[in-house]
Order: structure tokens, then sequence, then C-alpha cells
């Protein structure tokens, strides 16, 4: 009776775990953009949920000056749903800390997905491409996904403590609003007059670009992107959505890249965690 | 990188970029003898540059009592500290730039102040002796003297900033040697704001890009000087265009000044950058600190300077500082007259070396009243 007693509990211990765990997502050695009817609306929606996973080691950006000195996120899960026209990323990493606040000396957390510009036996270098081998970047921040979930425009929502006293164009003689409003508040954000807004209220969390190696990186209105990412317990979780590349389709392939920034390790631009190029498979639609 | 000539270091250095001198190089002179520390040029430059959203901590011209006082904290001692303060020999600087110390992975030597490096601007840096019994600022032991920096963006003839930038989003005007970001192009980074030996760039949080001093290039473009120098009250700037020293003019006020009486000299040329804004160091504190902030010809220009009232020219073109907003590319003294000219030999303003002195005898035999002079 004693033995019966010591073979059961373990075993019961074993159910009990297996049952309170969400069933962990099939590993796989390449991205396969599984076919679904319709993307997925966030990167919490349960549609991710039986789609499999492919895990891009990460490893730091070492091939042109600033260099990343010391290793951070040593991984990224990946996943993929395609509706035949577009496919959606699921990037899911680790990260302690939230860094959504872009500001002197703080850097913020962001990913990027990359696929070479076309289908090519041999992608170009997976850092960011080259002359000749271009690549599309789907880039996410997180202060851009914290501006669009509703941060306000002004200094407070950075510096809380802060006060100013008066801006040039809240000038009593300027009516609020007016293009004599606007066209002053401009003449003191130099990026903004030129159509180069980095930071503050935007309509999306994600940017296209396209480039032909490092330092070459452009913006790609070419190729329309959409995306969002959510804090999750223990890091982030960010959905990328962009056209399938030009010429995938079912038993083709073509490449693609990572690329993770730690805000709380002072990464970004060159300072970063990229991956190689894993295939890129697309799911045959089922019948 | 390439191999480059910084003729303030009297030899080649390594640079990120091959050498390529503009057409002309937009220079300036700061007397810091007269520079009374009032924060005018701060304020010109503030409402006319940094006014905006994200703006607020910038200043692209900040005044800072030495040897305390820094924009942002410490900037200077700093990086004094990672190049190991190099030593010179004679004219020749023998230790290394902060190109030629850039560890494996990093384009220079540099740092990224944080946020709370930019706090507190002038802070506790004019309590220079004991006597504050309550409420003392610091605890440093200061000594009895000080005096004060105005700075700018330097301009550099071999940029920190530009060489740190991984996608060239800062360029140098071909022009006229100013230096930019380009709004459009930055991604806000912040390397340039690490690369900085000066600290000279800023970060924009609203923006998302950094800014830095532009010299406010269209004024230059018109021949006019820049903000904080035409608000001088103290009319310690002059600014101009300035040649290397085998084509130095002697008609040209920043040649004369740097290159034939080596009155004025760059702030901290050890980093390597050929700064080129030219500071007329201070008479009246120790050498040795002189000569860490503005090399080893720091003594020699005191004691130029000390004697400028014995040199008719030398005065006479001190005399022209802060006198026109025009651009003074041109001068020419006779008697005791001067005059500041542009490129084309056309007057643009005529100044008396010496003002005429009236002595007033304490005794007005006309009213037959004695008066009282005041100091």
């Amino acid at each position: 009776m004693r033995r019966r007693k010591l073979i059961v509990l373990p075993a019961l211990v074993v159910l009990l775990f297996v049952a309170g765990c969400k069933k962990a997502p099939v590993q796989t050695t390449e991205v396969i953009a599984v076919a679904a009817a319709q993307l997925p609306s966030s990167p919490t929606d349960a549609a991710w949920d039986n789609v499999p996973e492919y895990l891009a080691k990460l490893i730091p950006q070492d091939l042109v000056e600033p260099r990343l000195a010391q290793a951070s996120t040593p991984e990224v899960r990946v996943q993929a749903i395609t509706n035949g026209t577009d496919v959606a990323f699921r990037l899911r990493w680790l990260d302690s800390e939230q860094n959504d606040t872009a500001k002197p000396g703080s850097f913020v957390d962001a990913c990027a997905v990359q696929v070479p510009t076309k289908l090519m036996p041999n992608p170009p270098a997976p850092q960011m491409g080259e002359a000749g081998g271009g690549v599309q970047i789907v880039y996410w921040r997180a202060d851009w996904q914290a501006w669009v979930n509703g941060r306000e425009d002004n200094i407070k929502s950075i510096y809380p403590n802060a006060e100013v006293t008066h801006y040039p164009f809240q000038a009593q003689s300027l009516e609020k609003g007016s293009p004599e409003q606007k066209e002053m508040a401009k003449r003191y954000a130099p990026a903004d007059a030129v159509g180069n807004r980095r930071q503050s209220p935007r309509q999306s969390p994600v940017e296209s670009l396209l480039a032909e190696g490092p330092g070459t990186l452009a913006s790609n209105p070419a190729v329309a992107v959409k995306g969002s990412g959510v804090r999750t317990q223990d890091g982030w979780a960010v959905m990328m959505v962009r056209p399938l590349p030009e010429g995938l389709a079912p038993k083709k392939r073509t490449s693609v890249a990572f690329a993770v920034w730690q805000g709380s390790n002072k990464e970004g631009g060159a300072r970063k965690m990229r991956s190689g190029w894993a295939p890129l498979a697309v799911e045959e639609k089922k019948p | 990188m390439a191999r480059v000539y910084n003729w303030q270091l009297g030899r080649e250095m390594s640079y990120w970029y091959p050498e390529s001198r503009p057409k002309k190089q937009f220079a300036a002179v700061f007397d810091t003898n007269k520079c009374i520390a009032c924060q005018t040029c701060t304020l010109a430059c503030k409402t006319t540059w940094t006014s905006g959203k994200g703006q607020e901590y910038m200043l692209f011209n900040n005044v800072e009592t030495k040897p305390y006082g820094s924009y942002p904290l410490a900037y200077d001692v700093k990086l004094l500290n990672m190049i190991e303060a190099g030593k010179w020999s004679g004219k020749t600087y023998e230790g290394q730039t902060i190109f030629e110390s850039a560890p494996a992975g990093e384009r220079v030597m540099g740092w990224r102040p944080e946020q709370v490096d930019y706090s507190y601007p002038n802070t506790g840096e004019d309590d220079c002796s004991g006597q504050v019994d309550h409420g003392a600022l610091m605890q440093l032991p200061h000594m009895n003297w000080f005096f004060y920096l105005a700075r700018i963006c330097n301009h550099c003839t071999y940029p920190a900033c530009l060489a740190s930038c991984p996608r060239g989003s800062i360029y140098k005007r071909p022009e006229d040697g100013i230096v930019l970001v380009d709004q459009g192009r930055c991604r806000g980074y912040q390397e340039c704001v690490r690369g900085c030996p000066y600290k000279k760039v800023f970060f924009n949080p609203m923006t998302g890009t950094s800014e830095k001093c532009i010299a406010c290039f269209p004024k230059i473009e018109q021949g006019l000087q820049p903000q904080c120098f035409v608000n001088c009250i103290g009319k310690i700037r002059m600014a101009g265009f300035l040649n290397t020293p085998d084509k130095a003019r002697a008609d040209n006020p920043l040649d004369y000044l740097v290159h034939i009486k080596k009155v004025a000299l760059p702030l901290f040329p050890q980093y390597g950058l050929e700064p080129n804004v030219y500071y007329i160091p201070p008479v009246h504190v120790p050498a040795s600190f002189n000569r860490q902030l503005f090399g080893p010809g720091a003594d020699a220009a005191v004691e130029t300077y000390k004697s400028a009232r014995k040199d008719m020219d030398l005065a006479g073109l001190l005399c022209l500082f802060g006198c026109s907003e025009s651009l003074m590319t041109r001068w020419k003294r006779t008697g005791d007259i001067v005059v500041g000219m542009d490129d084309s030999g056309t007057q643009l303003v005529r100044v008396p070396i010496s003002e005429p002195v009236h002595v007033r005898t304490s005794f007005d035999p006309v009213q037959k009243l004695v008066r009282i002079n005041c100091p």
C-alpha cells in the first residue's frame, strides 16, 4: 500500500503541472508562416497559441563601429502567420526592465524584422544587407508604442516634475492651432520642420525601412507596415505586419533576420543584438 | 582610420575620415579676461534657437566658472582622466587623442552624460572661498581664483561628433566649415553626444534627434556675426575665418591673434579635434591650469596679452571686439585708429585705441566749489 502511494503521488504532481501549463508551441528549425484566413489582431491574440515557434539566437552587432561590447538579450522567440497577402510576425523576448522613454542618456526597448528585398539563393549580409543586396526592415519601438497608447505631447510626459513658464509658440498673439502657431512651434523643432519627427504623437509604433549595408538605413514608404507591442510579465511581445516578401510562396524560401535593442543596456542604432539569417517558409493554404 | 595633420598638435594623427579642409573655416576668439559671466550670450542663443519643447535643458552656448564649473557636469575632467591627460614635448603632443585611444569597437574615446549631469548648470560654481557660513553649497576646497569660460560648439576641423555618427548624419560645410546635424537624417542614436568631448550636441527627447550649435549660419551667410557674439556685454568675442598656419595673413584678425601673436589658443587641443574657438587665457590663474586647458602655448599667450598695452597692433585689434555686428575679415591700424573691414576692404567700423581722458580737478575755479569725484 505504501509503495503504491509513493508511485501515485509523483504522478499526480506531474499531471497537475502539465495541466497548469499552457501547451508550449512546437519548435521549428525555420520560420514557418502558418496559413490563416485572417491575421491576428494583436500580439496577445489567441491565434498565436498553436503557431510553431522559431528560436532565433542573438549575437552582438559585430561588423561596424560602434559595436555592442557585451551581449545582452540572448534569444528571441519568433512566430509567423500569413493570410496569403500579408505576413504577421510575433517576437517575444525576456527583458526585466521596461524602457519606453528616449531622453538624454536613456534608450528604449526595440526590435526589428529584416528580409532581403528580393528572393535570392544567397541572401546579402545579415548585418543590414550590402550594396546591391538590399534588405527591408520593420522596426518597432517601445516609446513609439507609448505615444500610440496615449502618452501626452508635453515635456511632463517625459519629466513629470518639469516646469516650463513659456514657449514662444504659446505667445498670446498666436491663436491656438493656427498655421502661425504651428509655424512658430516648428521653428524650435528642426526635425519636425523637415518631416523627421522621431518622437511625440505618432499613428504607428512601427516604421518601414530599407538598407543596403550599415549606415544606409532609409524610410521605405513603398512597403506598408503596421504593428503593436505589449509588455508581458517578463518582457515584450511585439507583432509586426508587412506584405509577404515578393515572390514568396509555398515550397519557396527566403530569409529572415531579427534584432533586439535593450534600452536598459543603453542599446540604440548599431549597438544591438542581432541574429543571422533564418529560412522563412510559407505554409500551404489549408483546403 | 586615415592619417591627417593636426597643426595644433604639431603632428599627424589618426581620424575616421581623410583630411578635407573647408574652403573657409569659421572660427572665433574669446577673451576670457573680459568675460563677466552675465550669461547674455547664453540667453541670446536660448531665445534664438532653443526655446522649443525638448530643448529646455539645451545650452548651445554656456558660461561656466572654472575650475569647478562645467556643463554638463564634469564634462572636462571625466575625459581628461580617460585619456590620462597626455604629455607635450615642446609644441608637439606626445599623448593620445580621443581618436587614437578609442577602445576596440568604438569610433572615439567618449562617454555619454546622464540626465543628472545636465541638472545643475552653474550651481555652486561661484562659491570661491570658505567664508560661506550657512548654506554653503559645496564642500570642496575652492581656491581663491576663478575665471569664466564661455563655450559654444568649436566647429572642429576633425569633429568627434561627425566621426561618431554611424550613419553620416553630421556634416561639415565645405564653404565655411560649420558643423551641422542633418535633421532629416538623424535617428537619435546619441552617438554624437557620447563622442563630442565638449558635450555640445544635445539629444532632443521631444523630436528624437540630436541638435547642436549652428554658428548662426543664416547670419554668417549674410556677413554677420552670430547672436552670442553681438549680444556680448563684455565684448569678449570676435568671429571670422581662420587659415591654417602656413597660409596665415596678418590682415586677417583671427590669423593675427591665433597664428601671428599666438595669444589665442584652442580649448583642450590634446583631444585632437583641432577646435576652432580660440581663447585668450586668463592672466591670473595658475599656469599649470592654463596649460591643461589651452596647451603648451598658454604661458607665452598670457605674457603677450599682459604686454598688449605696449603693442599698439595687438591693443588695437582687441579694441575691435564687439564693435560691429558684421564679420570683420580684414583689419588695419593707422596711428591710434583701428579699422575693421570686410573681404573687399570696405570699412565696417572705425575705433580709437585710446579714448580721450579728461582729468577734473577737485576744485572748480569757475563755480568756486569743491567737487567730490566718485570713483
